[in-house]
């Protein structure tokens, strides 16, 4: 095997595979990064065996010419090392060269690296996904699903489900909820995808893979496609095959969980409400649940306090657009409100409560494709 | 009069009952008096042991810890009691409660005594006459005899009501030193055990006045930080203040019992495990708070001793659930040899009052479903204060504390 490329394009994709590369694997081998060259161009492999990532770097595009020289054949490259080996080296242009004793020789400038390589047969074959189950989305609608509910995951195992997204296709609307069983983040999008004959209900895809493909995928309008089996989802663009295994067992149903009456209103700013609460936080964090207070006053205004006996304590008054119903009084993690404000970025958003002891509902004013869910804490 | 209390010092009492379960006992039933009592834990089993005794049986050589038989051998007329918790914690209630009338800076450390501040008690006389109406009213009001020590801090003033029992009035100020406290063999000094005490014999430091004369960097070396602690106190240093709150410090709450027999019968086992949880559940409620970790002691046929502790993702108070949680530590690590102890001990403690709950989405039903309740009662403790409600707690009063080393009651003379 042996090529030269372009370096910027070789960190790039080694960038993308090195997201699913983990030091702790049960295979050996997938501590490495598969190269192959072919005459198309020059792939690049990695994979924990939860999460495989293949990044394609096109010999020429639009033009430009990424690789050249290439004669085919393939290696498995220490991942510990090859990627800030090819981050130093001195010119634009690097020379890579692997023999038939697995040994590589990576070339820039007057720098020569020779490396210890594997045999790429050794490498496990990535399945192949055979299915008509696929959509399509602009990278950027992914990426803000992603986005608006990803961070609601559990990240604790005591209810493995809870650590994925759920995807699911229903009633004209793709919906991606995440909880975990303290928040609850969902969005909904209505997508038009009749002609596409496709249908699943328990798709649960890990938090991490969708945080790792959201790193990936660059903000843009070209389109990524989906596609779902029994136990796996691939996705995958012109250049990128993201490969993920889902989680086992049935998501919890949760749309019957979200109240859908309410018995407090309140509109208010969204950047103001987010730096109120942010501000009250701050004598919060000591405290185990980070609790902050809300009460409804007179004429539209908000208290919003946090009290730590041993470090002091803070009141704030807000002023709201408006507040409807009965008078409310409710503590609530503050994380949890921070962290469902900084998603939304219309301007107002419209709290909803039924009760200082049921969840409450945080959504964008006049948009209700977003949802997040907050249980509040008891105090005794 | 303000001679006796200097400017820029303070003036600490040190109150010491003495003998104070059999005092307590002797004043109760008159006709004890003048005998030779001893209390011990259950007399008819094996365990029996000496918990304390009056000065007419300790004159016959009968000591704490001493097991029962040896005892009644030193002193064949003895009178061996069981100990009456609920009695004990009444006289030392009371007698708390009169020490926090001369002022409010009292901070017990046991069910018997105490340090006092009286630094700003000029008014009530010099610190002599203070500590005299203080014994004077114990004895009279209570029937128990004290020692009070009076010195220029915590540990001088634990040494002087040390110096003269029972009765005594001591006074112990820094110009007395070298005559009073140093000429003393260095294991009378509190906070000097018999394994330090030894450790300190090698270095052939035999009396006090050879710790204040000791290198300090060879006391650090051998007792670590604490070696220089002691040979400041030793030179009448001691900075710790009478801290009234110091009796909140605890970090955790268990209870430990021994079997009868040893045993590997499950339901002998099961039901010790059962009666130690509603003990550390009546103890955690009393002080009002939560643990999250619980820990089982067994002790084995051998005396082998291993502890075993779990980190719990809920808060515990109630039996049911520390039971539940011991038992399963005990299924999880017992290998089956003969237990003669076993102790459960909640720990990671949390005021109720500090702690907040997360709800669940998928159960927050249940406690929602109590909303109305709550509501209304913090509608009528807004209105008449937060005493309105205390829970129902049945258990609380029947549930003697069994151990001297339980301090969860000693704020009780504050109610």
């Amino acid at each position: 095997m042996r090529f030269i490329i372009q370096r910027d394009q070789l960190i790039d994709s080694i960038q993308h595979v090195m997201k699913a590369i983990s030091s702790r694997v049960t295979i050996p081998i997938l501590t490495g990064i598969k190269i192959e060259a072919s005459a198309e161009g020059i792939k690049l492999t990695g994979s924990d065996s939860d999460i495989s990532i293949e990044s394609f770097i096109p010999k020429e595009e639009d033009g430009i010419i990424n690789a050249e020289e290439i004669t085919e054949g393939s290696i498995v490259v220490q991942a510990k090392y090859f990627p800030d080996i090819i981050r130093k080296l001195p010119l634009k242009a690097v020379e890579i060269v692997a023999d038939e004793n697995y040994q590589v020789t990576i070339k820039s400038g007057g720098a020569e690296f020779h490396l210890n390589g594997q045999d790429a047969t050794e490498y496990p074959q990535l399945p192949v996904l055979h299915t008509d189950n696929s959509f399509t989305l602009k990278n950027e609608v992914l990426k803000d699903l992603i986005k608006q509910t990803v961070f609601a995951v559990s990240t604790v195992e005591t209810r493995p489900i809870l650590t994925g997204v759920n995807m699911k296709l229903e009633e004209g609307f793709l919906n991606f909820v995440a909880t975990d069983s303290h928040r609850l983040a969902s969005r909904k999008l209505p997508v038009d995808l009749e002609t596409e004959q496709i249908d699943f209900k328990n798709v649960v895809i890990p938090g991490k893979s969708l945080s790792e493909l959201n790193k990936i995928i660059e903000d843009n309008e070209d389109t990524i496609t989906i596609s779902v089996t029994e136990n796996q989802i691939l996705f995958q663009t012109k250049h990128l095959y993201f490969l993920s295994r889902l989680l086992d067992g049935n998501y919890p149903e949760t749309s019957r969980l979200i109240p859908d009456q309410s018995k407090t209103v309140i509109y208010a700013k969204t950047k103001e409400l987010l730096q109120a609460i942010d501000r009250a936080s701050l004598l919060a964090k000591e405290n185990r649940n980070n609790v902050v207070k809300l009460q409804t006053k007179e004429n539209d205004q908000l208290e919003i306090t946090s009290n730590t006996p041993e470090v002091g304590e803070v009141v704030e008054d807000l002023s709201t657009d408006s507040i409807d119903g009965e008078e409310l009084k409710i503590s609530f993690s503050a994380k949890y409100v921070i962290d469902a404000l900084k998603i939304i970025e219309e301007e107002k958003v419209k709290i909803e409560f039924t009760g200082a002891m049921r969840p409450f509902i945080i959504r964008p004013m006049d948009n209700e494709h977003i949802l997040q869910l907050i249980l509040p804490v008891r105090t005794y | 009069m303000s001679k006796w209390y200097p400017k820029n010092g303070k003036v600490i009492f040190h109150v010491d009952m003495n003998s104070f379960y059999a005092s307590v006992e002797a004043a109760h039933n008159p006709a004890l008096k003048g005998k030779p009592l001893a209390i011990a834990g259950n007399p008819e089993e094996r365990r029996g042991i000496v918990v304390t005794s009056s000065y007419e049986a300790r004159a016959k050589g009968v000591k704490t810890t001493m097991p029962l038989w040896e005892a009644k051998r030193l002193c064949p007329e003895l009178i061996v009691m069981r100990p009456n918790f609920e009695r004990y914690r009444n006289a030392s209630s009371e007698m708390f409660k009169m020490l926090a009338e001369i002022t409010p800076y009292v901070q017990p450390v046991s069910i018997d005594e105490g340090y006092m501040d009286i630094s700003s008690c000029e008014s009530l006389g010099s610190p002599l006459e203070i500590a005299k109406t203080i014994q004077s009213r114990i004895a009279t009001e209570l029937g128990i005899p004290c020692s009070i020590g009076i010195a220029p801090n915590k540990f001088l003033a634990k040494m002087a009501s040390d110096m003269k029992k029972p009765m005594g009035i001591t006074v112990l100020r820094l110009r007395d030193l070298s005559d009073k406290l140093w000429p003393l063999p260095v294991e009378e000094m509190y906070g000097i055990g018999s394994k330090t005490a030894e450790k300190l014999y090698k270095l052939d430091i035999k009396t006090i006045k050879d710790l204040v004369e000791a290198d300090v960097y060879v006391l650090k070396r051998v007792l670590g930080i604490n070696g220089e602690r002691l040979q400041n106190r030793a030179k009448g240093i001691d900075p710790s203040i009478v801290d009234p709150d110091a009796i909140y410090d605890f970090k955790s709450i268990g209870n430990s019992e021994t079997l009868p027999e040893d045993t590997v019968n499950d339901q002998e086992i099961s039901q010790l495990l059962r009666k130690l949880a509603r003990k550390v559940s009546a103890r955690l409620k009393r002080k009002k708070v939560v643990g999250q970790h619980i820990q089982l002691t067994i002790r084995f046929h051998d005396r082998k001793t291993i502890t075993r502790s779990k980190k719990l993702v809920e808060l515990i108070e109630e039996e049911t659930t520390i039971f539940k949680y011991a038992l399963s530590l005990l299924d999880e690590h017992w290998n089956g040899k003969p237990i003669r102890l076993l102790g459960i001990t909640v720990q990671d403690l949390h005021d109720k009052q500090e702690i907040v709950q997360q709800l669940d989405l998928f159960t927050y039903e249940k406690e929602a479903s109590k909303e109305k309740l709550y509501q209304a009662m913090e509608k009528l403790t807004e209105k008449y204060g937060t005493d309105t409600f205390t829970k129902m707690n049945n258990s609380e009063d029947k549930t003697q504390p069994s151990t001297s080393f339980q301090k969860d009651y000693l704020d009780d003379y504050k109610k």
